[in-house]
């Protein structure tokens, strides 16, 4: 009900922003530029509305940052399972979300799927330690398959909302682990099998109050961090089972 | 209710973690074992980043055997002269175990064979400790004469009268040269800098049948010593990798008070052999855990984990 409300007072703004780029085939603007992550931040959503010139589908592409990623696997040794060995991923996007009107692969051909990076298994991944070429393409796919099982690369044909012929939103889901940094939103217009329009926008994942300090403190200062919280956490220990001890001993006759 | 934790990253369940925090005191303040084992496995299947949660649980450890090492203070139960001795032998142990850690990695598979070697001496530990705290239990029950010394294990005493430095543990009732504490602590250190789990395992039950010290004791001065190497690990990983969360080792540390108070107040209730009874299920089902996670295939080989920047 609230973010309806809250819709209900941002409304006016973005039509303002719409109306204002009129005669584009396609305007996109974003509920907000930035997102911050508090103590309660447990994911939200992120909206955009949009406008369109004419008939046809739309694709919203959101790209997070880049991440590091350790993959390791478990290998066979005589009847034991034990850990083998391990490669870094670098390079790939922390999440890969593809948001459409209909099916992807119904709306443009594989090549144009690939062209514009629409392919959940498409982006450029480096493996390190280098290897040869079928054994990077093993940890390859099974990158992509852990990532697809999180869930940070993943499609969905049911974000997108039409209002009449022209106008739509879309709500995008964005996870609590989501990275900080910068996310592009990118939106496609899509007619007969082509590209007619295309916008960028972007937000940007970071976080705040609280949460921020303690990372700072904990990066900046980290061997003063350590030394205090460590002391602290003994201290709370000590505190809190002292204080009904005591309690405990003088309520005694 | 839920609290976003800024170095796991990721939101989690206050009263959750808070319970695994209950669960972890208890044991700590009943049998005297950090409890890292438990904490850190429950914590990555939250969804925690192992390296956080090792971390995390490590200050957490920190916290809640202080507190127990303050309830077990005031019981009488901790022989300082001891956890000095074991504790310089642990941190001597301890780097010398970092140090053979960083020689053998390079051999490739050394992680596969201390992990291997660590549930073969478990499990050796926990079933002959099963079996003679099992004895021992069944022995008092029946009405028969001698449950004469429930306090200590029983087995012969180490032949260690004729070394130097013969030194009196009167908290603990026994005689011993000062170098036997020493040893036994290294050897725990250098076994928990290899396998990075608490030495809780190897500690209480060398002070149990090897040092022959009674139970409640071993529980108090184990709690106590565990306070050092906790607290070491909480330090070093905060400094090199920034992996401390404060606010997941807060809640659970909050958490582990009133299972640590559970604990004591049982643990003080319990006799010796019951409370030797206990730790070695815990022992044996860490064993029989570690040898499934060996044994059983994965559903997924294959495993990631993110770098939280």
């Amino acid at each position: 009900m609230r973010r309806w409300l809250c819709l209900l007072v941002v409304l006016p703004a973005w039509m303002a922003a719409i109306q204002s780029r009129a005669g584009e085939p396609l305007v996109v603007v974003p509920e907000k530029d930035q997102v911050d992550i508090t103590t309660d931040f447990a994911g939200t959503e992120f909206k955009a509305v949009g406008a369109i010139e004419g008939a046809g589908d739309l694709i919203i592409k959101v790209v997070g940052p880049q991440q590091e990623v350790t993959l390791s696997r478990q290998i066979k040794l005589g009847p034991f399972w034990m850990g083998g060995d391990r490669v870094r991923v670098a390079g790939a996007p922390s999440v890969l979300l593809l948001y459409a009107t209909r099916p992807i692969a119904s709306l443009l051909s594989r090549a144009d799927q690939e062209k514009h990076g629409l392919l959940l298994e498409g982006a450029t991944v480096r493996i390190e330690p280098q290897l040869q070429a079928h054994a990077a393409e093993d940890w390859r796919k099974a990158f992509f398959r852990l990532k697809e099982k999180r869930g940070d690369y993943r499609e969905d044909d049911r974000a997108i909302k039409m209002f009449g012929k022209r106008l739509f939103i879309a709500t995008l889901p964005l996870p609590s682990d989501i990275q900080v940094g910068t996310f592009s939103v990118e939106t496609l217009l899509v007619r007969s099998g082509r590209v007619v329009g295309r916008d960028v926008a972007r937000f940007r994942v970071r976080l705040a109050g609280l949460e921020r300090w303690v990372w700072n403190a904990a990066h900046d200062h980290a061997w003063a961090f350590g030394v205090l919280f460590t002391l602290a956490a003994m201290a709370l220990g000590v505190l809190l089972n002292a204080i009904p001890y005591r309690r405990a001993r003088h309520a005694r006759p | 209710m839920e609290i976003f934790l800024p170095i796991a990253h990721m939101d989690v369940n206050i009263a959750l973690i808070a319970s695994y925090g209950a669960l972890v005191g208890f044991l700590s303040g009943l049998v005297g074992v950090g409890g890292g084992f438990l904490i850190t496995p429950l914590l990555i299947f939250t969804g925690v980043p192992p390296i956080v949660a090792v971390s995390s649980g490590a200050a957490q450890i920190a916290g809640t055997a202080s507190g127990a090492s303050y309830l077990q203070w005031r019981h009488g139960n901790i022989d300082f002269k001891m956890a000095l001795l074991l504790a310089i032998g642990s941190w001597a142990g301890g780097a010398c175990g970092v140090l053979a850690a960083r020689l053998l990695v390079r051999e490739g598979h050394f992680g596969n064979v201390v992990m291997f070697l660590y549930v073969v001496l478990l499990g050796i530990i926990g079933a002959g400790m099963l079996i003679e705290s099992l004895r021992a239990v069944v022995r008092r029950a029946a009405p028969a004469a001698a449950a004469a010394r429930s306090a200590t294990a029983p087995g012969s005493p180490p032949r260690t009268e004729r070394l130097r430095w013969q030194t009196d543990f009167p908290v603990s009732g026994v005689r011993l040269p000062a170098a036997a504490p020493l040893a036994l602590g290294g050897a725990a250190g250098i076994l928990t800098s290899l396998m990075g789990v608490g030495g809780g395992f190897i500690m209480v039950p060398t002070m149990l049948y090897l040092l022959r010290m009674p139970t409640r004791i071993v529980v108090g001065t184990s709690t106590f010593q565990l306070l050092f190497t906790t607290a070491a690990v909480s330090v070093m990983q905060a400094g090199i990798n920034h992996s401390v969360d404060p606010l997941l080792a807060g809640i659970l540390i909050l958490g582990s008070v009133f299972g640590t108070r559970l604990g004591a107040w049982l643990g003080a209730r319990l006799p010796g052999e019951k409370l030797r009874l206990i730790l070695a299920l815990v022992v044996v089902a860490v064993a029989v855990k570690m040898t499934l996670a060996l044994v059983i295939a994965p559903s997924e080989p294959y495993e990631m984990s993110i770098e939280v920047h």
